[in-house]
């Protein structure tokens, strides 16, 4: 079954920009997908139509069965978790109460409002801790924390959402190697283990070839991969990679050879 | 395409300069300011005669006399709590009011306008007018005094605290945004943790200058220091009215200083 379903979507921006020209796509439940390809090919536009913080200008996508629309966005947001490349935390907060607000959207906002929070919210969130090894840095404040780790806390955010998916949007390109590694493994340990479909942007072909169970290769707003990580040969790459108009590109060579 | 083929360019001239606007600007505001001076027919021959008069004048009040000082401070404290009240109630509405008055926040285009407008509103009600009013309707005393203030300053902190919101990091918005926080809770989690400090600061300067302003207000009957300064001066009585004043300097002073302090106490 499919978790997600990417029916001919395409995405212009006011500003004219045609970001998706026609995707289709379906990622099956509890799989790892990584999204390859140059800066500016709509990787992220493709992954921020998932939660609905992009809405398509023609198409669906449907997460579960359920269409993404605006009126449902709490219902849908609840079962999509998305981790960030600016970790897009809560400076002033402490990480528990950042991991917290990964239970707002099951939660009304009455306690909420007040930092309430039920027990077992409580302890979900000492689960989530626990699982990204930030147990002692709970009552620290988020932004006195590393990159690596703040990129933890966001991960731990998104499991305390106990979703379906997990979107990440080059959650390792402000990482260090080692930093980018951990969360790579993190990720594809939440994925093996709790069955959570993850779906990720990267830059890093040698990590999505060691990472993914399948690769979308984008290019200029359309699909030209799809494969698992064996299918994806140099010429493949030459493909993903490729820049407008240039038939021989030798640069594009010498920057792939050490992909 | 090589990176070896972005050579310079043949031609080492610089595209044409852009055109500074700044003189031009600076001109046209120099001669608007001339205009009106030469139509208020403000005259800076009289300043200079009325040098003379205005020393005379201050003169009267070389000894202030100190002998009701109790009674004074008693006053300043009725001030002082009349500038808390009403910035606690600014405070009050600015809270509710600024998040909707947020483009990044608000959760319909109509509830920004109508945010936007009411806050417009309480702003462009200057806050003497308004305590005239109070007065008339509540008798003589600190509450309209206090009301006074809130209405007019709610205008000003809820516009401060509007522009620190949509000044939050976008991406901090979508991290939150994208737990499916709603409109509450994006405000708690999203918002105000973002511009604690600012808000802070804000409410400090506020209050300051709520300080200064119920002073003023006892002159239209609000109650507090300035009723009194305001009875002295119709009695000519030059001595009390300087020690009236000083009080009042000093209280500012004090105040001041405390509200620096605690701003860098925050940082």
């Amino acid at each position: 079954m499919s978790a997600i379903s990417i029916q001919s979507v395409t995405k212009r921006f006011p500003n004219g920009f045609e970001a998706l020209k026609g995707i289709d796509a379906e990622i099956k439940s509890g799989s790892f997908t990584v999204v390859l390809g140059p800066s500016g090919a709509g990787k992220s536009t493709l992954l921020r139509l998932m939660n609905g913080l992009e809405t398509p200008t023609s198409g669906e996508v449907r997460i579960g069965g359920e269409s993404v629309d605006a009126h449902k966005l709490r219902h849908i947001r609840s079962k999509v978790a998305m981790v960030f490349q600016q970790f897009n935390l809560v400076d002033r907060l402490s990480v528990v109460t950042n991991v917290l607000t990964g239970r707002l959207a099951h939660r009304s906002w009455v306690g909420s409002v007040f930092y309430l929070f039920r027990k077992e919210d409580m302890e979900i969130a000492q689960e989530a801790l626990a699982r990204v090894a930030l147990t002692d840095k709970a009552w620290n404040r988020a932004d006195k924390l590393s990159g690596g780790q703040q990129q933890r806390v966001g991960i731990a955010r998104a499991l305390a959402q106990q979703p379906k998916v997990i979107l990440a949007d080059e959650p390792v390109a402000s990482l260090d190697p080692v930093s980018s590694e951990e969360i790579m493994a993190l990720l594809r340990e939440i994925c093996d283990r709790d069955g959570i479909t993850v779906v990720v942007n990267l830059h890093q072909v040698e990590l999505a070839r060691r990472f993914a169970d399948r690769i979308i290769g984008m290019n200029s707003g359309k699909i030209v991969f799809d494969g698992n990580p064996e299918q994806m040969t140099q010429s493949v790459l030459r493909t993903i990679y490729q820049r407008e108009g240039i038939e021989d590109d030798n640069s594009l060579d010498m920057a792939l050879a050490y992909a | 395409m090589n990176i070896h083929d972005l050579k310079p360019a043949r031609s080492q001239t610089l595209p044409p300069k852009p055109r500074n606007p700044i003189p031009v600007w600076v001109t046209a505001t120099l001669a608007v300011l001339w205009l009106i001076v030469w139509d208020l027919e403000i005259s800076f021959e009289t300043l200079a005669y009325g040098v003379e008069d205005m020393g005379e004048y201050f003169s009267r009040y070389r000894q202030p006399d100190f002998s009701n000082l109790s009674r004074y401070l008693e006053l300043m404290g009725i001030t002082l709590a009349t500038a808390l009240w009403g910035t606690v109630f600014a405070l009050l509405v600015a809270f509710f009011l600024a998040p909707l008055a947020a483009r990044n926040f608000a959760p319909s285009p109509l509830a920004y306008r109508i945010a936007r407008e009411m806050l417009n509103f309480m702003r462009a009600m200057p806050d003497l007018l308004l305590a005239l009013i109070f007065v008339a309707a509540l008798g003589l005393g600190p509450l309209p005094g206090a009301l006074a203030l809130g209405v007019h300053t709610a205008g000003f902190l809820g516009k401060f605290f509007a522009e620190s919101l949509e000044r939050v990091d976008k991406g901090v918005c979508e991290g939150v945004a994208s737990t499916g926080a709603n409109f509450p809770q994006m405000v708690m989690y999203a918002g105000w943790p973002s511009i604690l400090r600012e808000a802070m600061g804000y409410v400090l300067y506020i209050l300051d200058r709520n300080v200064r302003m119920a002073s003023v207000l006892g002159l239209v009957g609000a109650g507090g220091i300035g009723l009194a300064l305001h009875d002295t001066l119709r009695l000519f009585d030059y001595g009390q009215s300087a020690a009236l004043i000083l009080v009042i300097l000093a209280t500012i002073l004090i105040i001041d200083y405390a509200s620096a302090w605690l701003r860098g106490r925050l940082g």
